[in-house]
Protein backbone atom coordinates (compact mmCIF):
# COMPACT_ATOMS: atom_id res chain seq x y z
CA UNK A 1 0.00 0.00 0.00
CA UNK A 2 1.52 3.36 -0.90
CA UNK A 3 2.17 5.47 1.80
CA UNK A 4 2.57 9.29 2.23
CA UNK A 5 4.60 11.91 3.58
CA UNK A 6 2.99 14.00 6.48
CA UNK A 7 4.00 16.87 8.43
CA UNK A 8 3.26 17.93 12.29
CA UNK A 9 3.76 19.27 15.11
CA UNK A 10 3.95 16.44 17.92
CA UNK A 11 4.15 17.47 21.56
CA UNK A 12 5.62 20.71 20.07
CA UNK A 13 8.31 19.07 18.56
CA UNK A 14 7.91 19.19 14.27
CA UNK A 15 7.67 15.48 13.02
CA UNK A 16 7.81 13.91 9.53
CA UNK A 17 5.99 10.43 8.72
CA UNK A 18 4.96 7.93 6.35
CA UNK A 19 1.54 6.73 6.88
CA UNK A 20 -0.98 4.61 4.88
CA UNK A 21 -4.09 5.56 4.05
CA UNK A 22 -5.88 3.47 6.87
CA UNK A 23 -3.55 3.99 9.50
CA UNK A 24 -5.27 5.69 12.09
CA UNK A 25 -3.71 8.47 14.67
CA UNK A 26 -2.90 6.11 17.58
CA UNK A 27 -1.27 3.03 15.01
CA UNK A 28 0.82 6.20 13.78
CA UNK A 29 1.17 7.52 17.57
CA UNK A 30 2.83 3.51 18.29
CA UNK A 31 5.34 3.86 15.41
CA UNK A 32 6.80 7.13 16.95
CA UNK A 33 7.23 5.44 20.33
CA UNK A 34 4.33 6.88 21.80
CA UNK A 35 2.27 4.56 24.17
CA UNK A 36 -0.10 6.65 25.88
CA UNK A 37 -2.80 7.06 23.56
CA UNK A 38 -4.05 3.18 23.24
CA UNK A 39 -6.57 1.45 21.33
CA UNK A 40 -9.16 -0.56 24.13
CA UNK A 41 -12.51 -0.90 22.39
CA UNK A 42 -11.48 0.59 19.02
CA UNK A 43 -14.80 2.24 18.20
CA UNK A 44 -15.37 5.98 19.90
CA UNK A 45 -16.86 4.17 23.35
CA UNK A 46 -13.91 4.51 25.75
CA UNK A 47 -11.71 7.25 25.36
CA UNK A 48 -8.47 5.15 26.05
CA UNK A 49 -7.43 6.42 22.83
CA UNK A 50 -8.15 10.20 23.32
CA UNK A 51 -5.38 13.03 21.97
CA UNK A 52 -5.56 16.79 21.36
CA UNK A 53 -5.67 17.61 17.84
CA UNK A 54 -5.32 21.55 17.19
CA UNK A 55 -6.57 21.85 20.99
CA UNK A 56 -9.73 19.64 20.57
CA UNK A 57 -9.76 16.03 22.08
CA UNK A 58 -10.41 13.53 19.34
CA UNK A 59 -10.84 9.90 19.26
CA UNK A 60 -7.23 8.57 18.37
CA UNK A 61 -8.17 5.07 16.87
CA UNK A 62 -10.92 6.48 14.86
CA UNK A 63 -9.28 9.21 13.33
CA UNK A 64 -7.23 8.86 9.96
CA UNK A 65 -3.34 9.55 10.94
CA UNK A 66 -3.18 11.15 7.17
CA UNK A 67 -5.65 13.50 8.39
CA UNK A 68 -2.66 14.94 10.95
CA UNK A 69 -1.00 16.52 7.92
CA UNK A 70 -0.04 20.26 9.15
CA UNK A 71 -1.92 20.03 12.36
CA UNK A 72 -0.66 20.38 15.84
CA UNK A 73 -1.05 17.27 18.38
CA UNK A 74 -0.88 16.88 21.93
CA UNK A 75 -0.04 13.64 24.19
CA UNK A 76 -0.01 12.63 27.43
CA UNK A 77 3.64 12.53 27.12
CA UNK A 78 3.86 16.21 26.34
CA UNK A 79 2.04 16.92 29.83
CA UNK A 80 5.01 17.11 31.83
CA UNK A 81 7.13 19.19 29.06
CA UNK A 82 8.80 21.38 31.87
CA UNK A 83 9.83 18.84 33.91
CA UNK A 84 6.49 18.79 36.15
CA UNK A 85 3.98 17.06 36.29
CA UNK A 86 0.62 18.88 35.39
CA UNK A 87 -1.93 19.93 38.13
CA UNK A 88 -4.21 17.16 37.00
CA UNK A 89 -1.63 14.91 36.41
CA UNK A 90 -0.20 15.05 40.10
CA UNK A 91 -3.90 15.07 41.30
CA UNK A 92 -4.42 11.51 40.19
CA UNK A 93 -1.89 10.62 41.87
CA UNK A 94 -3.07 12.80 45.12
CA UNK A 95 -6.09 11.02 44.90
CA UNK A 96 -5.51 7.65 43.69
CA UNK A 97 -7.11 8.10 40.80
CA UNK A 98 -6.24 4.78 39.15
CA UNK A 99 -5.55 1.21 39.72
CA UNK A 100 -3.87 -0.26 36.41
CA UNK A 101 -3.46 2.69 34.74
CA UNK A 102 -4.82 1.66 31.39
CA UNK A 103 -7.58 4.31 31.21
CA UNK A 104 -5.71 7.12 33.11
CA UNK A 105 -3.73 9.16 29.82
CA UNK A 106 -7.12 9.42 28.05
CA UNK A 107 -8.95 10.76 31.52
CA UNK A 108 -6.50 13.04 31.76
CA UNK A 109 -6.48 14.59 28.75
CA UNK A 110 -10.35 15.46 28.72
CA UNK A 111 -10.09 16.57 32.12
CA UNK A 112 -7.22 18.97 30.67
CA UNK A 113 -9.85 19.85 28.39
CA UNK A 114 -12.61 19.71 31.02
CA UNK A 115 -11.26 22.26 33.08
CA UNK A 116 -9.68 24.98 30.59
CA UNK A 117 -13.49 25.07 29.13
CA UNK A 118 -15.05 25.25 32.69
CA UNK A 119 -12.44 26.15 35.57
CA UNK A 120 -14.84 25.41 38.29
CA UNK A 121 -17.23 21.85 37.02
CA UNK A 122 -19.93 20.47 39.51
CA UNK A 123 -19.57 16.97 39.75
CA UNK A 124 -22.41 16.26 37.44
CA UNK A 125 -20.84 18.65 34.93
CA UNK A 126 -17.49 16.28 35.15
CA UNK A 127 -19.81 13.23 34.89
CA UNK A 128 -21.25 14.57 31.46
CA UNK A 129 -18.39 15.65 29.95
CA UNK A 130 -16.14 12.45 30.94
CA UNK A 131 -19.16 10.02 30.06
CA UNK A 132 -17.06 9.04 26.83
CA UNK A 133 -14.38 7.33 29.15
CA UNK A 134 -13.99 3.91 30.71
CA UNK A 135 -12.47 2.36 33.54
CA UNK A 136 -12.06 -0.94 33.76
CA UNK A 137 -10.80 -0.73 37.31
CA UNK A 138 -14.25 1.57 38.26
CA UNK A 139 -12.15 4.40 39.94
CA UNK A 140 -14.75 6.97 38.77
CA UNK A 141 -14.93 8.42 42.59
CA UNK A 142 -11.54 9.09 43.14
CA UNK A 143 -11.27 10.36 39.26
CA UNK A 144 -13.86 12.78 40.37
CA UNK A 145 -11.78 13.74 43.43
CA UNK A 146 -9.23 14.19 40.94
CA UNK A 147 -11.62 16.43 39.20
CA UNK A 148 -11.98 18.94 41.76
CA UNK A 149 -8.30 18.58 43.54
CA UNK A 150 -7.00 19.31 40.12
CA UNK A 151 -9.50 22.00 39.40
CA UNK A 152 -8.19 23.35 43.15
CA UNK A 153 -4.78 23.41 42.39
CA UNK A 154 -4.89 25.47 38.92
CA UNK A 155 -6.94 28.02 40.97
CA UNK A 156 -4.00 28.35 43.46
CA UNK A 157 -1.21 27.92 40.63
CA UNK A 158 -3.12 31.22 38.77
CA UNK A 159 -3.41 32.91 42.52
CA UNK A 160 0.38 32.15 42.67
CA UNK A 161 0.58 33.78 39.33
CA UNK A 162 -1.10 36.69 40.02
CA UNK B 1 -7.34 -2.11 2.67
CA UNK B 2 -6.24 0.55 -0.27
CA UNK B 3 -7.78 3.43 -0.89
CA UNK B 4 -7.28 7.27 -1.85
CA UNK B 5 -7.89 10.20 0.42
CA UNK B 6 -8.61 13.35 -1.26
CA UNK B 7 -8.80 17.01 0.09
CA UNK B 8 -10.22 19.14 -2.33
CA UNK B 9 -10.58 22.74 -1.09
CA UNK B 10 -13.79 23.67 -2.82
CA UNK B 11 -17.47 22.44 -2.98
CA UNK B 12 -17.30 22.42 -7.09
CA UNK B 13 -13.95 20.13 -6.47
CA UNK B 14 -15.45 18.24 -4.30
CA UNK B 15 -18.45 17.36 -6.29
CA UNK B 16 -16.53 16.64 -9.08
CA UNK B 17 -14.91 14.39 -7.22
CA UNK B 18 -18.24 12.23 -6.63
CA UNK B 19 -20.07 9.80 -8.91
CA UNK B 20 -23.73 8.93 -9.44
CA UNK B 21 -22.69 5.54 -10.73
CA UNK B 22 -19.88 4.94 -8.28
CA UNK B 23 -21.11 4.37 -4.47
CA UNK B 24 -17.41 3.45 -2.95
CA UNK B 25 -16.46 7.07 -3.93
CA UNK B 26 -17.35 8.51 -0.62
CA UNK B 27 -18.22 11.65 0.95
CA UNK B 28 -16.22 11.84 4.55
CA UNK B 29 -16.64 14.50 7.01
CA UNK B 30 -16.41 13.37 10.66
CA UNK B 31 -15.51 10.42 9.45
CA UNK B 32 -16.98 8.80 12.86
CA UNK B 33 -19.58 6.68 11.25
CA UNK B 34 -17.51 5.49 8.07
CA UNK B 35 -14.44 4.65 9.81
CA UNK B 36 -16.72 1.74 12.34
CA UNK B 37 -17.91 1.06 9.25
CA UNK B 38 -14.51 0.53 7.54
CA UNK B 39 -12.99 -1.07 11.04
CA UNK B 40 -15.69 -4.13 10.42
CA UNK B 41 -15.55 -4.51 7.15
CA UNK B 42 -18.67 -3.19 5.82
CA UNK B 43 -17.46 -1.01 3.86
CA UNK B 44 -14.14 -0.54 1.51
CA UNK B 45 -13.73 2.78 -0.43
CA UNK B 46 -12.25 3.35 -2.99
CA UNK B 47 -11.59 6.76 -2.98
CA UNK B 48 -12.79 9.14 0.30
CA UNK B 49 -13.27 12.80 -0.55
CA UNK B 50 -12.35 14.61 2.77
CA UNK B 51 -15.02 17.76 3.06
CA UNK B 52 -12.99 19.22 5.62
CA UNK B 53 -11.44 21.65 4.10
CA UNK B 54 -14.19 23.02 2.14
CA UNK B 55 -14.65 27.17 3.98
CA UNK B 56 -18.24 27.67 2.76
CA UNK B 57 -19.82 24.90 4.75
CA UNK B 58 -19.79 25.54 7.88
CA UNK B 59 -21.27 29.04 10.43
CA UNK B 60 -24.42 28.92 11.84
CA UNK B 61 -26.81 31.69 10.73
CA UNK B 62 -30.32 33.18 11.34
CA UNK B 63 -32.66 34.70 8.50
CA UNK B 64 -35.03 37.80 9.15
CA UNK B 65 -37.88 35.20 9.16
CA UNK B 66 -36.21 33.53 12.47
CA UNK B 67 -35.02 30.28 10.15
CA UNK B 68 -31.43 28.56 11.24
CA UNK B 69 -29.16 27.65 8.51
CA UNK B 70 -26.70 25.19 9.55
CA UNK B 71 -23.53 24.66 7.12
CA UNK B 72 -23.10 21.07 6.88
CA UNK B 73 -19.93 20.93 7.99
CA UNK B 74 -20.48 22.35 11.53
CA UNK B 75 -19.35 19.75 14.15
CA UNK B 76 -21.77 18.64 16.36
CA UNK B 77 -20.31 19.84 19.96
CA UNK B 78 -20.40 23.81 17.70
CA UNK B 79 -24.02 22.89 17.16
CA UNK B 80 -24.61 21.83 20.77
CA UNK B 81 -22.81 25.14 22.37
CA UNK B 82 -24.15 27.70 19.82
CA UNK B 83 -25.90 30.07 21.37
CA UNK B 84 -27.96 30.55 18.38
CA UNK B 85 -28.97 27.27 18.65
CA UNK B 86 -29.65 27.39 22.47
CA UNK B 87 -32.00 30.35 21.78
CA UNK B 88 -33.79 29.02 18.35
CA UNK B 89 -34.29 25.37 19.28
CA UNK B 90 -33.20 24.23 22.54
CA UNK B 91 -34.49 20.89 21.76
CA UNK B 92 -31.78 20.39 19.53
CA UNK B 93 -29.20 21.76 21.52
CA UNK B 94 -30.40 19.39 24.59
CA UNK B 95 -30.70 16.30 22.57
CA UNK B 96 -27.11 16.69 21.49
CA UNK B 97 -25.76 17.02 24.69
CA UNK B 98 -26.81 12.68 24.83
CA UNK B 99 -25.71 11.92 21.68
CA UNK B 100 -22.84 10.28 21.55
CA UNK B 101 -19.32 11.32 23.77
CA UNK B 102 -17.86 14.60 23.65
CA UNK B 103 -14.67 13.50 21.34
CA UNK B 104 -17.30 12.21 19.07
CA UNK B 105 -18.94 15.46 18.58
CA UNK B 106 -16.00 17.29 18.66
CA UNK B 107 -15.92 15.68 15.34
CA UNK B 108 -18.79 14.10 13.63
CA UNK B 109 -20.41 17.04 11.48
CA UNK B 110 -23.90 17.58 10.99
CA UNK B 111 -24.20 16.72 7.34
CA UNK B 112 -23.11 13.15 8.52
CA UNK B 113 -25.14 13.37 11.12
CA UNK B 114 -28.08 13.02 8.52
CA UNK B 115 -27.00 11.91 5.62
CA UNK B 116 -25.90 8.01 7.17
CA UNK B 117 -29.13 6.73 7.50
CA UNK B 118 -28.47 4.16 10.58
CA UNK B 119 -31.93 3.86 12.10
CA UNK B 120 -30.26 4.05 15.31
CA UNK B 121 -29.76 7.66 15.17
CA UNK B 122 -31.12 10.61 17.43
CA UNK B 123 -31.05 13.67 14.88
CA UNK B 124 -33.75 12.26 11.74
CA UNK B 125 -36.13 12.05 14.26
CA UNK B 126 -36.00 15.22 16.03
CA UNK B 127 -34.94 16.92 12.87
CA UNK B 128 -38.46 15.78 11.08
CA UNK B 129 -40.47 16.98 14.37
CA UNK B 130 -38.96 20.38 13.70
CA UNK B 131 -39.75 20.13 10.23
CA UNK B 132 -36.00 21.15 9.01
CA UNK B 133 -34.76 20.42 5.61
CA UNK B 134 -31.67 19.50 3.65
CA UNK B 135 -30.24 21.48 1.26
CA UNK B 136 -28.64 19.50 -1.47
CA UNK B 137 -26.20 20.24 -4.01
CA UNK B 138 -24.52 18.29 -6.90
CA UNK B 139 -22.80 19.31 -10.35
CA UNK B 140 -26.57 19.18 -11.72
CA UNK B 141 -27.64 22.30 -8.83
CA UNK B 142 -29.69 22.49 -5.66
CA UNK B 143 -32.63 20.64 -4.36
CA UNK B 144 -34.24 20.42 -0.96
CA UNK B 145 -35.20 17.85 0.66
CA UNK B 146 -37.29 17.38 4.18
CA UNK B 147 -35.73 15.41 6.57
CA UNK B 148 -38.77 13.23 7.18
CA UNK B 149 -38.53 12.11 3.44
CA UNK B 150 -34.82 11.58 3.61
CA UNK B 151 -34.52 8.34 4.96
CA UNK B 152 -36.34 5.86 2.84
CA UNK B 153 -35.14 2.73 4.83
CA UNK B 154 -32.77 0.68 6.68
CA UNK B 155 -29.04 2.69 5.75
CA UNK B 156 -31.19 4.08 2.47
CA UNK B 157 -31.52 7.92 1.71
CA UNK B 158 -32.73 10.02 -0.99
CA UNK B 159 -28.92 11.41 -1.53
CA UNK B 160 -27.70 10.07 -4.58
CA UNK B 161 -23.69 8.98 -4.58
CA UNK B 162 -22.86 12.33 -6.54
CA UNK B 163 -25.10 14.83 -4.31
CA UNK B 164 -23.57 16.53 -0.59
CA UNK B 165 -25.72 18.01 1.52
CA UNK B 166 -24.66 21.76 2.08
CA UNK B 167 -26.76 22.67 4.76
CA UNK B 168 -29.75 22.04 7.29
CA UNK B 169 -32.49 25.06 7.42
CA UNK B 170 -34.39 24.80 10.56
CA UNK B 171 -37.64 26.86 10.03
CA UNK B 172 -38.54 29.31 13.03
CA UNK B 173 -40.35 27.66 15.62
CA UNK B 174 -43.08 30.15 16.48
CA UNK B 175 -45.71 28.24 18.31
CA UNK B 176 -44.48 25.38 18.67
CA UNK B 177 -42.84 23.57 21.40
CA UNK B 178 -40.75 20.34 20.99
CA UNK B 179 -39.53 17.53 23.52
CA UNK B 180 -37.17 14.98 22.41
CA UNK B 181 -37.28 11.75 24.91
CA UNK B 182 -33.90 9.45 23.96
CA UNK B 183 -33.96 5.54 25.46
CA UNK B 184 -30.78 3.89 26.30
CA UNK B 185 -29.79 0.87 27.58
CA UNK B 186 -26.72 1.34 29.07
CA UNK B 187 -25.48 4.75 29.13
CA UNK B 188 -27.05 8.14 28.80
CA UNK B 189 -25.14 9.06 25.95
CA UNK B 190 -25.20 5.63 24.28
CA UNK B 191 -26.89 4.98 21.14
CA UNK B 192 -30.80 4.99 21.33
CA UNK B 193 -33.14 2.20 21.87
CA UNK B 194 -35.97 4.20 21.15
CA UNK B 195 -35.91 7.94 20.38
CA UNK B 196 -39.55 9.90 20.09
CA UNK B 197 -39.66 13.28 18.96
CA UNK B 198 -42.60 15.37 19.38
CA UNK B 199 -43.27 18.88 18.40
CA UNK B 200 -46.88 20.73 19.34
CA UNK B 201 -48.35 23.78 18.45
CA UNK B 202 -50.86 24.82 21.23
CA UNK B 203 -52.53 27.39 23.42
CA UNK B 204 -52.74 26.53 27.04
CA UNK B 205 -53.85 22.71 26.85
CA UNK B 206 -55.86 23.45 23.17
CA UNK B 207 -53.46 21.79 20.67
CA UNK B 208 -53.95 23.02 17.11
CA UNK B 209 -51.35 20.91 15.26
CA UNK B 210 -48.62 18.09 15.92
CA UNK B 211 -46.00 16.19 14.75
CA UNK B 212 -44.84 12.71 16.08
CA UNK B 213 -41.81 10.68 15.21
CA UNK B 214 -40.35 7.47 16.34
CA UNK B 215 -36.51 6.60 15.60
CA UNK B 216 -34.17 3.51 16.27
CA UNK B 217 -37.17 1.54 17.05
CA UNK B 218 -37.99 1.22 13.61
CA UNK B 219 -36.34 0.41 10.66
CA UNK B 220 -36.70 4.37 9.72
CA UNK B 221 -37.71 7.49 11.24
CA UNK B 222 -41.92 6.90 11.16
CA UNK B 223 -44.48 9.67 11.20
CA UNK B 224 -46.78 8.41 14.13
CA UNK B 225 -49.68 10.04 11.77
CA UNK B 226 -52.72 7.90 13.24
CA UNK B 227 -51.62 9.16 16.46
CA UNK B 228 -51.52 12.87 15.84
CA UNK B 229 -54.83 12.63 13.88
CA UNK B 230 -56.37 11.37 17.13
CA UNK B 231 -54.82 14.36 19.42
CA UNK B 232 -55.83 16.44 16.69
CA UNK B 233 -59.18 15.97 16.31
CA UNK B 234 -59.62 14.96 20.23
CA UNK B 235 -57.05 17.03 21.14
CA UNK B 236 -55.49 16.08 24.93
CA UNK B 237 -58.01 14.03 25.99
CA UNK B 238 -57.64 12.31 23.22
CA UNK B 239 -54.53 10.77 24.24
CA UNK B 240 -54.80 7.18 25.90
CA UNK B 241 -56.37 6.28 22.10
CA UNK B 242 -52.94 8.14 20.72
CA UNK B 243 -50.72 6.19 22.86
CA UNK B 244 -52.87 3.06 21.86
CA UNK B 245 -52.66 3.95 18.38
CA UNK B 246 -48.96 4.28 18.39
CA UNK B 247 -48.09 1.05 19.59
CA UNK B 248 -50.35 -0.92 17.45
CA UNK B 249 -49.80 0.93 14.24
CA UNK B 250 -46.00 0.74 14.14
CA UNK B 251 -43.92 -2.09 13.56
CA UNK B 252 -41.06 -2.10 15.92
CA UNK B 253 -37.56 -3.81 15.30
CA UNK B 254 -35.96 -5.93 17.65
CA UNK B 255 -32.28 -5.33 18.09
CA UNK B 256 -28.97 -5.24 20.44
CA UNK B 257 -30.59 -2.36 22.63
CA UNK B 258 -33.76 -4.33 23.33
CA UNK B 259 -36.97 -6.48 22.13
CA UNK B 260 -39.42 -5.43 20.36
CA UNK B 261 -41.35 -6.21 22.95
CA UNK B 262 -40.04 -3.98 25.45
CA UNK B 263 -39.17 -0.92 22.55
CA UNK B 264 -43.33 -1.02 22.03
CA UNK B 265 -44.26 -1.16 25.53
CA UNK B 266 -41.69 1.88 26.22
CA UNK B 267 -42.84 3.80 22.92
CA UNK B 268 -46.40 4.05 24.56
CA UNK B 269 -44.80 5.69 28.08
CA UNK B 270 -42.62 7.67 26.26
CA UNK B 271 -45.10 9.18 23.84
CA UNK B 272 -47.74 9.88 26.84
CA UNK B 273 -44.73 11.50 29.10
CA UNK B 274 -43.44 13.92 26.03
CA UNK B 275 -46.95 15.05 25.63
CA UNK B 276 -47.92 15.64 28.72
CA UNK B 277 -44.08 17.46 28.98
CA UNK B 278 -44.67 20.23 26.84
CA UNK B 279 -48.06 21.04 27.55
CA UNK B 280 -47.28 21.09 31.35
CA UNK B 281 -43.81 22.86 30.50
CA UNK B 282 -45.76 25.66 28.48
CA UNK B 283 -49.34 25.84 30.64
C1 LIG C 1 -18.88 5.99 19.88
C2 LIG C 1 -20.03 6.50 19.05
C3 LIG C 1 -21.27 6.67 19.63
C4 LIG C 1 -22.34 7.17 18.91
N1 LIG C 1 -23.54 7.38 19.53
C5 LIG C 1 -24.55 7.95 18.84
C6 LIG C 1 -25.78 8.28 19.47
O1 LIG C 1 -25.98 8.08 20.66
N2 LIG C 1 -26.77 8.84 18.73
C7 LIG C 1 -26.58 9.13 17.39
O2 LIG C 1 -27.48 9.68 16.78
N3 LIG C 1 -25.43 8.83 16.78
C8 LIG C 1 -24.43 8.25 17.46
N4 LIG C 1 -23.26 7.98 16.82
C9 LIG C 1 -23.16 8.19 15.38
C10 LIG C 1 -22.69 9.58 15.05
O3 LIG C 1 -23.76 10.47 15.26
C11 LIG C 1 -22.26 9.55 13.61
O4 LIG C 1 -21.13 8.74 13.50
C12 LIG C 1 -21.90 10.94 13.11
O5 LIG C 1 -22.93 11.86 13.32
C13 LIG C 1 -21.59 10.91 11.63
O6 LIG C 1 -21.05 12.16 11.27
P1 LIG C 1 -19.66 12.22 10.53
O7 LIG C 1 -19.45 13.63 10.13
O8 LIG C 1 -18.60 11.60 11.35
O9 LIG C 1 -20.01 11.34 9.27
P2 LIG C 1 -19.09 10.49 8.29
O10 LIG C 1 -18.63 9.25 8.94
O11 LIG C 1 -18.08 11.37 7.65
O12 LIG C 1 -20.18 10.15 7.19
C14 LIG C 1 -21.35 9.40 7.48
C15 LIG C 1 -22.12 9.16 6.18
O13 LIG C 1 -22.60 10.37 5.64
C16 LIG C 1 -22.02 10.65 4.38
N5 LIG C 1 -21.75 12.09 4.40
C17 LIG C 1 -20.98 12.79 5.29
N6 LIG C 1 -21.10 14.10 5.08
C18 LIG C 1 -21.94 14.26 4.05
C19 LIG C 1 -22.48 15.40 3.36
N7 LIG C 1 -22.18 16.65 3.72
N8 LIG C 1 -23.33 15.18 2.33
C20 LIG C 1 -23.67 13.93 1.97
N9 LIG C 1 -23.21 12.83 2.58
C21 LIG C 1 -22.37 12.99 3.61
C22 LIG C 1 -20.81 9.76 4.29
O14 LIG C 1 -20.49 9.44 2.96
C23 LIG C 1 -21.29 8.55 5.07
O15 LIG C 1 -22.13 7.77 4.28
C24 LIG C 1 -22.16 7.48 17.54
C25 LIG C 1 -20.91 7.30 16.94
C26 LIG C 1 -19.84 6.82 17.67
C27 LIG C 1 -18.51 6.65 16.99
S1 LIG D 1 -10.05 2.82 21.72
FE1 LIG D 1 -10.69 4.64 20.82
S2 LIG D 1 -12.43 5.08 21.97
FE2 LIG D 1 -11.92 3.13 22.72
S1 LIG E 1 -7.46 2.32 36.11
FE1 LIG E 1 -7.69 0.42 35.12
S2 LIG E 1 -9.03 0.91 33.54
FE2 LIG E 1 -9.05 2.68 34.67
Amino acid sequence: MTKKPIKFVLNGREVQAFVSPDDSVVDLLRELDHFGARESCGQGLCGCCTVLIDGVSVTGCLELALLLDGKRINTVEGLDADGQLSAVQQAFIDTGAFQCGFCTPGFILMIEQLLDENPDPTDDEARDYLSGNLCRCAAYPEILSAVRNAAMKRKTAQGADA
Amino acid sequence: MSFELISPNTLRDALDLLDVDDPSIRPFSGGTALRLMMKSGVFSPSKLVVLRGIPDLSGIEISDDGSLTIGALSTLAEVETSALVARQVPVLAGALKHLSNRRVRNVARIGGAIAHGDPHMDLPPLLSALNAEVIVESRNGRRHIAVEDLVIGYYETLLEPDELIVALRIPAQDDWHSAYRKVTARSADDWPALGVATSISHEGKEIRDIRLVVGAATERPTRLDISEGVLRSEGVAGLPRAVEAAMESVEVMDDSHGSATWKKALLGVELRRSVEEILGRNA
